[in-house]
Parts: C-alpha cells; structure tokens; sequence
C-alpha cells in the first residue's frame, strides 16, 4: 500500500488547506484587531495594473513616512479573473481594505453596502477630482470611491515604419459601413497587411494562410474597439441598464469589425483574440501589427516594450465622426474594513495630488486626480512623445462605458455568442439579437 | 465489569476518532449541508439569500446549457478513461520489466501529474496557439485547436490522458510487482507465450488495481475543471467542452446563482454516486483472488 502514501499526504494536505482557508474566511475584523493593537495596522489595497501597482508602492512609502503606525500593502489580481475573484472575497468578508472597481461593475457593490460612501470627510478633495468620474461612481446620490484613473479616450498607436513603407497617411482616417468610397481607413489597413511573399490584403494574390503583419487590431475589444465603433457609427450599446446592441447602427459596427477580419483579413483570427485580450498588444510590440488601437492604459507597455518607432494617431472616424469610451477607475473603500480610520487616510491620500502624482510620474496612468497630471504629460513630453490624442478623444463626443447592478453576468452571457460571431460562425444580426437576449435576461435575473 | 471496560474501550476509541470525525463533520458532512440548504435559495453573494423551495431544480432541469454539460461531461469521460487506462497498463508493462532507465522514466511520466494542472492548461495553451503555437508549427498547419467544436473536446481530452497517465502507471506497475513468481513460472511450464501471461494471468490478478484505477479515474474526469477552465474558458467553442465541473463555476462564480450552482452541484454528486455503486457491483464478485 505504499503508493497511497502520496494520496494521504495529499489528503492531509488538502486538508491543511482546507483548515487555513477557513481561517482566512473569518471577518476581516477578527483577524486584523491583533495588528491594530500592537500600534501598527496593516491597510491592504487590491488592484489589477502591475504599472500602477509600482507606483503605488512608491507612493504609499511616502504616505507611510508621514503617517507612522500604518502600512500600505498592495495586491495585484489579475484583469481576467479580478471581479470573479472580489464577489467571492467580498462576500467571504476577505476582501482587502481598499480595492479598485470599474464603473461596470461596482453598482451591487454600492447597492448592498459594501462600500464606504465617500462622504463629508473628503469635500475638499472632490472639487479636485475629474468630474466625469465623480458622476460615474455616484449612485443613489451617493459617491462610493475616490477616482484614481481617467483613461482618456481611445486613438491608434502606430508602428512609424510600417506605416512609411505602405506609404499610408493615418492622421485622418475614416471608415464607412455603407459607402465603400467614403471609406479609407479600409484601404489603409489593406495597404498595411501582408503576407509571406510581401503582397498586401487588397493585391488578388494575397494568401490569406500566411499572412507575416496585420493592418489592424479588430477584435472582439469592448473598449479599445466595438464600443467606439459603434459610438462612431450613432449605435448604442446600452439604454440605461438595458442591452440594446442590436439594433441597426451597432449591428453595422460589428459586422464592419467582423469582416476586417474574416473577409478583409486586416486582422488575425479571432482564435488567437477571443480568450487571450493581449495577443494583439503583443504583436503590435513585437512589430507585427500596424495599427493599434487601444487607450492610455496600455501607453506604459508600449514605450516599454516597443523596439520601433512609433506614435499616436486618432482613432479613425466613423459616419458620425469619432465617438470614443471614456473609463475611469476608482479606489473604493471596503465599509466591513476592521480599521475606518486607517483605510479613510489612505483613501484621502489616494485622492490628494500628493498622493495621486506619483501614479503619472513614470507614465503609468492618468490620475483622476486633476491636479496631479502635471509629472503625466511631463514624463511623456520627456520621452517625445505626444500623448494628446487620448485626450482629445475624450473631449470630443463619448460613449459612456457599461454599467448595471448584475453586469459580470450579462457580460458572461453575452461572451460565447460574441465568441462565435467574431470567429465569423454565427451571422452577426442573429448573434447580437441572440446575444442581447441573453445578457437581457442574465441582467434581469 | 465487562460493560463498563466495553464503555470505557468505546469511549477511547471514540476520542481516538474525534480528530478525523471532526475533518469528516467540518469539510466534508457540513459543506454538502450548505450546498442542500443553497439549492433551495437565491443567493448572489452579495445580498441575502432568499428562500425559493424547488424553484432552483425547477430551472435547472429545464436549463439546456446544463443539460448540454451532462452529456459533454460523459463524452469527455469516455473520451478519457479508455485511452488513460489503456495507456497507463501499457506503459505499466514495459516499464515494469526492470530494462536500463526504466526508473528514470517512471519519474518523467509521473511528472504531468505532479504539476498544477493550471499551469499545464496555460502550458498547453500556448502550444494549441493557432498563431506561433508549437503544435501548429510542427504540423506546419493553421488549426485553430481550441476554437474548433469539433476539435476542442478531444483536445483537452489528449491533454487530461497525457496528464493523469503516469498515475495510472504507478498504480499498475504496483499491481503487476505484487503477481507472484510462481504463478508466472507455472504459466511458463504450461506453455503459456507472453501474451497468453498477459491476458491469462496478470490481467485478472490486476482487477482489485483495476478497480482502484477506474473508479477514482472516473470520478476525477467527471469532476474534471481546472485545466480545461485554463485551455477553453467560457465553456469552449459553442459549449463544447463545457463540462458539468466548469457550468457549475460559471453558474456560481460568474453568474453568481449560487442557489442553481449548488443544484448542480447535487446532480453531479448523484451521479458520481450512482456510476461508484455500478462499479463497485460489477466488481465486487470478480475482485480478488485468495493466494493465500
């Protein structure tokens, strides 16, 4: 019986596990009292930006210096599985002090009292905070997080050489779902792919199995691409809480976006794109892709990782010019928290331009924070590079991003059919009819 | 006197007991009570749960993403334990001859199965790629493995057997140790060739490890998510490897009904139980054979 050694060992592990994670189930305020006693209270902060994260730590260290007695942790949860993961904590009562939300998800939050409102306490603060996020998160007359990122508007990061040698200008381009002699932005991407034998996506020899650089990043992106297509085109995604996404000038969008790729093939297969968000920001890096098109959140990683020359272009315009999503990301502040005091303090800091610079200050992000932009564009003026097409962007006519008290639900109802209209399987009025349905019904649970 | 020493013998065994009883009670009795009280509730984690009586089994028997999930769960499970068994005796004869490396490669195929299933999802992710991944780079093809209804299946099937494989071996190289030489030297003096052995003697005295195999392999594929949530999320290409494992996290993590995920939950518990007996009972008059 010695091969069932490994399976008690196992066992007994697991159980070990097991035994520790119900430990850590227990109210946040049980297990944090000792720390606070001791006269050092430890203030936890999650989040999903590892560029923000390093300023955080930055930061924090100077907020620590100034208020001794109180540590600031950060804790980086991946994008992709970070709102699964803070219901369950949330409701296990293991969440972190403060954590960030996106305006899409954080409306049950706020509804069942699990943030800490942002009350009188911060007033002199708020008047420096960009208004379009403080109007985002306030619900209920209630403001339930301190901003912390404005994401600008969206525009197109483009690889310089590739755009030379296709000879293509892209400071103004226009697409057109209906009148295919108003559109350039098509023919430019076209001019921008190639394949193995150097030939471009509109040359009749083009081989579509074997294409070596994509044109464009269409992809089944709500933010950087269908929402702003649909924007751009007078479509709608949403009227309040309610899906309305097939309706006639968004079924255009998508179908616009679905055939740069499967007809046009400007776009690599939605295989590579539908389960993995960063495949194209990797090719684009790589120098596989020409156009990008994407927002401040990813400007970090391109400078970082970019080889090649590169600059920002606006986005191209659609038949009712250049409509973008504008985003922006707040701190909230967990109400069950075991130390008020502390988490507030470290919510004021995050909300001050003291506390708030340091998130600019090597390019990370743009703090929501007005008055603390200034190191931002500093830094990106430094590095030459001119960053204010993300901002005119979200001064011109926006989109504003989804919201709704059951979102994650709808938006995981909605994603399989997504999955398969983009893979070019499902015809795109059907899917979104189908689609909106869905995420109707998930919504409405 | 001699109840009272009974007593007294039944009491100790009893506080001897109490350390395992209580793992028993706390993570294994009182969760599947949880899970009873949850399927006749609403519960989104986030506000109180609400008592609905049946409504949840209502719904979910009605529901045919789960009903899908059923029947891709047993195609998945056949898919499986065949070739996993298969494999795995195969694999546990040839090592089992004692040849030169032999220990060596015992350890490098027990190593899939050591590994967190997780990381080998992500691992294999990268070579089912459709663009720069290896397995397309080797065949010089375009496939888009994981994106295919056709193809997803067996392909997070290939990649369950080539992990679970090793373990399997284990188990049978252990069972083929514990055949008795003098069984196999009378075979030989019978006349017996290897595969008459094979099939004669070592197979039927391999059937407690059999057992053993099948039962735990089968239930392991039918509880089977962490890598196939890694390679297809989402429940894979129109739901074709959406198992009953990765609808119960999706009903429960991402849509946040906890009260229809528990239901599931019950189902799959039912089952498990009911295909256990069925094996147990096709077992129990062909397990052992007394060498004493």
């Amino acid at each position: 019986m010695r091969h069932l050694w490994r399976r008690g060992a196992a066992a007994a592990a697991g159980v070990a596990a097991m035994a520790l994670a119900v430990t850590a189930c227990s109210p946040a305020a049980e297990n944090n009292s000792s720390s606070s006693n001791s006269g050092n209270t430890t203030v936890t902060v999650r989040l999903w930006d590892e560029q923000v994260q390093k300023a955080y730590d930055t930061s924090f260290k100077q907020f620590e210096s100034e208020n001794p007695g109180i540590t600031v942790k950060t804790v980086l949860e991946p994008y992709s599985t970070y709102f699964d993961k803070l219901r369950t904590d949330v409701s296990g009562g293991n969440a972190d002090d403060i954590f960030w939300v996106s305006s899409s998800y954080f409306a049950p939050y706020a509804d069942n009292g699990n943030l800490m409102e942002i009350g009188s306490a911060f007033d002199a603060a708020k008047s420096g905070w960009v208004p379009a996020a403080v109007d985002q998160y306030t619900r209920n007359g209630k403001l339930w997080g301190v901003p912390q990122l404005t994401d600008g508007g969206i525009a197109d990061y483009y690889n310089k050489d590739l755009v030379a040698k296709a000879g293509v200008d892209v400071s103004n381009l226009e697409w057109n779902p209906t009148d295919p002699s108003k559109d350039t932005f098509l023919k430019a991407a076209q001019k921008l792919t190639l394949d193995a034998n150097g030939k471009t996506a509109d040359d009749p020899a083009f081989d579509a199995n074997n294409i070596v650089q994509y044109g464009f990043n269409a992809s089944q992106d709500l933010q950087a691409i269908y929402y702003n297509f649909i924007g751009s085109n007078g479509g709608a995604f949403q009227d309040g809480e309610k899906f309305v996404f097939a309706n006639d000038q968004s079924v255009q969008a998508f179908q616009y976006i679905v055939d740069l790729i499967n007809k046009y093939h400007v776009a690599p297969s939605a295989a590579d794109t539908n389960d993995n968000g960063d495949f194209l920001r990797d090719q684009f890096i790589q120098g596989k892709v020409a156009l990008f098109q994407s927002g401040t959140y990813n400007l970090k990683n391109v400078a970082d990782g970019a080889k090649f020359d590169w600059a920002v272009a606006p986005m191209p315009a659609g038949p009712k010019g250049r409509v973008s999503v504008v985003n922006n990301i707040i701190a909230a502040g967990n109400a069950k928290t075991a130390h008020q005091d502390a988490t507030q303090k470290v919510l004021q800091w995050l909300g001050s331009k003291d506390g708030a610079e340091f998130i600019g200050a090597e390019g990370a992000a743009v703090p929501a924070v007005t008055d603390a932009q200034g190191p931002y564009e500093k830094f990106w003026q430094n590095k030459n590079i001119d960053v204010s097409q993300f901002a005119k962007a979200a001064e011109g006519t926006t989109i504003s991003a989804p919201v709704g008290s059951n979102y994650g639900a709808a938006a995981n109802a909605w994603k399989p059919i997504f999955n398969e209209i983009f893979l070019g399987r499902t015809p795109v009025k059907e899917g979104l009819k189908q689609a909106q349905d869905a995420a109707n019904a998930a919504m409405g649970k | 006197m001699a109840s009272k020493l009974a007593r007294r013998e039944a009491g100790i065994g009893y506080l001897l007991l109490a350390p395992s009883l209580f793992g028993i009670l706390a993570f294994l009795v009182l969760p599947i009570l949880v899970v009873i009280w949850l399927s006749l509730n609403s519960w989104d984690l986030l506000s109180p749960a609400r008592y609905v009586g049946l409504d949840n089994f209502a719904h979910v028997f009605a529901d045919r993403a789960f009903l899908r999930s059923l029947g891709v769960t047993l195609l998945f499970v056949l898919l499986v334990i065949p070739v996993q068994t298969a494999l795995g005796l195969f694999a546990a004869t040839l090592l089992s001859r004692g040849l030169p490396g032999s220990a060596f490669l015992r350890v490098i195929y027990v190593i899939p199965w050591i590994c967190a299933p997780l990381a080998l999802g992500v691992v294999w992710k990268w070579i089912f790629a459709p663009t720069g991944g290896a397995l397309n780079a080797v065949l010089g093809a375009n496939t888009a493995w994981l994106s295919d209804p056709v193809l997803a299946l067996p392909a997070v099937a290939a990649v369950s057997i080539w992990s679970q494989v090793g373990y399997v071996t284990l188990f049978f190289m252990a069972g083929l140790a514990a055949v008795p030489d003098q069984l196999l030297d009378a075979a030989r003096i019978d006349g017996a060739n290897a595969w008459q052995t094979f099939w004669q003697v070592k197979l039927p005295l391999l059937r407690p490890t059999m057992f053993f195999v099948l039962v735990t392999g089968v239930i392991s594929s039918f509880q089977a998510f962490d890598t196939i949530y890694a390679l297809t999320p989402n429940g894979g290409p129109q739901g074709s490897t959406d198992v009953i494992a990765t609808r119960i996290y999706a009903e429960a993590f991402q849509t946040f009904n906890l009260g229809r995920a528990s239901v599931m939950a019950l189902v799959l518990f039912a089952v498990l139980v009911l295909v256990t007996l069925a094996q147990q009972f096709y077992f129990r008059k062909r397990i052992t054979y007394d060498l004493s």
